[in-house]
């Protein structure tokens, strides 16, 4: 094949925030598929604070090794199947790699779903693993229900723009803390989130006393690190906290929670990461499919055009205040819609 | 009546381990009762690390106010009553002062059960707040079923030694930690711990990882800090942690480590407060499980009783 395939190679763990020195852009030979394999031409690539984890550690997947493209979340088609069930032409979100194109096996990929009116970027804005994260954590692990004070850190982010919609779905009262002026007039004035707080000018402890007086009933723990001690001591008496694995940023991963707050206000704070409720995704995708329709959800895709131009975007999920709301996509192929 | 009522008042908040200058042994008039409450002579006093946080500040509770006599679980023999649901010479339970009297309504009390020969002192160490505390932590909380690893911290405290054995009685694989050789002996040696780790001279994360290589399923945390992260760090996928103490903040002079979260989120793992005030309906279950087990020769106990209110 002539094809070219370029491809972000991890020549060295990043240093801090320093992507551009770890990950270099390369023309490497497009890949074989083995037997169980396919070869997949990337259309979208979907980035993820969870990957700067994969770089730095072992986490639910072993660490990406040196010298290995670096591996994302990718919306293709299919090019080469040897896997049943998957022929060529197929579209595909699935576990493959910031290149042009990519090895999948069947366990980590699922044929995109009939999209209706939706966009292809819909597939992973709407469906996928940021609405099934938002909808597992909501529904099944915060177990959200009418009244209930529910906050939500990361608010801006893919995550947690549609958990703050769901929660208020549910009935609940919603405050998204994010970290810019923009983001919070876009959930307050777009999503319909009750309050915003931007955690860059603003004391979010003296905001979580004004605005929820009685205390918070849940906490969706999108960032980790000195936040949730902040609002672990602003917990209503058998609140709940979810620490939610999509958006962990890994970036202070040390020592942190006091549990003495914990303890005194009878938390129950339980980890979850999508993986273990792939089960749950036919049932999340139909839900968030109708409430899309209904207009009660809206799903926002921030398109970087460009294989080029990934890690420069990618920087940017690390970056408080940085212009980013919602998903954060780069379209791979140009003629992808 | 003429007696005199002496009691331990906390006169100021305590500064590190200095309770001597915060507490002062008063003599004090005798309560005055009202209507509905009834005169208890202590038997018995409760020390328990959670009387440290109430001098301190507010718990889940208001902190104990300057002035009065400090507050504590006591077990006592009722001497004048003016409530129609006890009479005199009745045994009872509640939550008193460090005092020779106290003045309490009789709604807030347990009546103490004819124990069958047991000493008084059981009715503390086994069916007052250590007993229910580890009953509800293990069963309702840590949720411990047959073949799973449970851990517990403070483990020859008195909750955590009943926790450990209340796992061991379900079928769980019990490791208990604790700060002494001795401590250690007496776990495996006379209450039927599968292991035990001794925190001051072991690595905790480490000998975790080689008795428990699947993992923790069920963690009892008594204590917090570094041995309550080197757990945390070996939690198998799906475990639950029952936090029932933070000792290890209680003592400290400096800042102690917090939860690392990270073990929690990537293993899917819950992390859940409780304090035996929410579970007092499960006291009557809990004291008839232990009163059995104890019967049958199933759990021990040790109560370490120091004779005398005036003793530091």
């Amino acid at each position: 094949m002539s094809k070219t395939n370029r491809g972000w190679v991890l020549e060295s763990y990043p240093v801090g925030d320093n992507f551009d020195a770890a990950l270099k852009l390369r023309d490497r030979p497009v890949p074989e598929p083995g037997p169980g394999q396919m070869l997949v031409k990337s259309l979208y690539l979907s980035l993820d604070p969870a990957n700067r984890g994969w770089m730095m550690m072992p986490t639910y997947i072993p660490q990406v090794p040196l010298g290995e493209t670096m591996w994302g979340f990718v919306l293709g088609r299919v090019e080469i199947s040897n896997v049943p069930g998957f022929a060529p032409g197929d579209l595909v979100s699935g576990f493959g790699a910031w290149a042009d194109y990519c090895l999948m096996g069947a366990e980590m990929s699922n044929k995109v779903p009939d999209l209706g009116g939706f966009p292809l970027s819909a597939a992973q804005s709407l469906f996928g693993l940021s609405g099934g994260t938002a909808y597992v954590g909501v529904i099944d692990i915060a177990k959200a229900k009418a009244g209930d004070v529910f906050v939500v850190s990361g608010a801006a982010g893919s995550v947690g723009s549609l958990v703050g919609q769901i929660a208020k779905i549910q009935g609940c009262t919603v405050v998204g803390i994010a970290g810019s002026p923009e983001k919070c007039a876009w959930l307050t004035g777009e999503l319909g989130f009750d309050h915003a707080i931007d955690y860059q000018r603003e004391d979010v402890g003296e905001r979580l006393t004004a605005l929820c007086p009685k205390g918070v009933d849940v906490y969706f723990d999108n960032v980790g690190g000195p936040m949730t001690n902040t609002i672990a001591h602003h917990m209503a008496l058998k609140g709940r906290i979810v620490l939610c694995g999509s958006m962990a940023k890994f970036s202070n991963p040390g020592p942190e929670l006091d549990l003495g707050a914990i303890l005194m206000n009878r938390v129950t704070m339980t980890g979850f990461i999508l993986i273990d409720h792939f089960d749950r995704l036919d049932v999340a995708n139909a839900a968030l499919a109708k409430w899309a329709a209904a207009g009660q959800l809206k799903h926002k895709a921030d398109i970087v055009e460009g294989l080029e131009n990934t890690v420069t975007a990618f920087g940017r999920l690390f970056t408080p205040g940085a212009p980013h709301m919602g998903k954060l996509l780069v379209r791979i192929d140009p003629t992808a819609n | 009546m003429a007696e005199i009522n002496r009691a331990w008042v906390l006169e100021k908040r305590p500064v590190g381990d200095d309770f001597d200058s915060a507490l002062k042994f008063r003599d004090l008039p005798m309560p005055e009762l009202a209507d509905g409450q009834v005169l208890i002579r202590t038997l018995y006093l409760s020390l328990d690390p959670a009387n440290r946080g109430w001098m301190a500040g507010p718990t889940y509770m208001p902190a104990v106010p300057l002035g009065v006599p400090m507050w504590g679980g006591i077990v006592g023999r009722v001497v004048q009553s003016k409530s129609p649901k006890y009479s005199q010479g009745d045994i009872v339970g509640g939550f008193g002062s460090w005092s020779d009297y106290c003045a309490l309504p009789a709604d807030g009390l347990n009546k103490i059960p004819d124990m069958g020969g047991l000493p008084l002192a059981a009715s503390q160490a086994l069916f007052g707040g250590a007993g229910g505390t580890a009953y509800v932590g293990t069963l309702d909380i840590g949720q411990v079923k047959a073949g799973q690893t449970f851990v517990v911290s403070g483990a020859a405290g008195s909750v955590g030694s009943l926790a450990g054995q209340i796992a061991k009685i379900h079928g769980a694989k019990v490791i208990g930690i604790a700060g002494s050789a001795d401590k250690c002996a007496w776990l495996t040696g006379d209450l039927g711990f599968d292991h035990a780790i001794n925190y001051q001279a072991e690595n905790v994360r480490e000998r975790l990882a080689e008795i428990c290589p699947g993992g923790v399923d069920v963690y009892f945390e008594n204590v917090g800090g570094k041995v309550g992260n080197a757990v945390v760090a070996n939690m198998a996928k799906g475990g639950r942690v029952a936090l029932c103490g933070l000792v290890s903040q209680y003592n400290a002079e400096g800042a102690v480590p917090g939860l690392d979260m990270l073990p929690v989120l990537l293993k899917g793992c819950t992390v859940q407060g409780f304090i035996l005030l929410d579970y007092l309906h499960r006291l009557g279950e809990a004291s008839q499980k232990l009163g059995q087990w104890l019967g049958e020769g199933k759990i021990k106990f040790h109560a370490d009783v120091t004779d005398g209110l005036k003793t530091r």
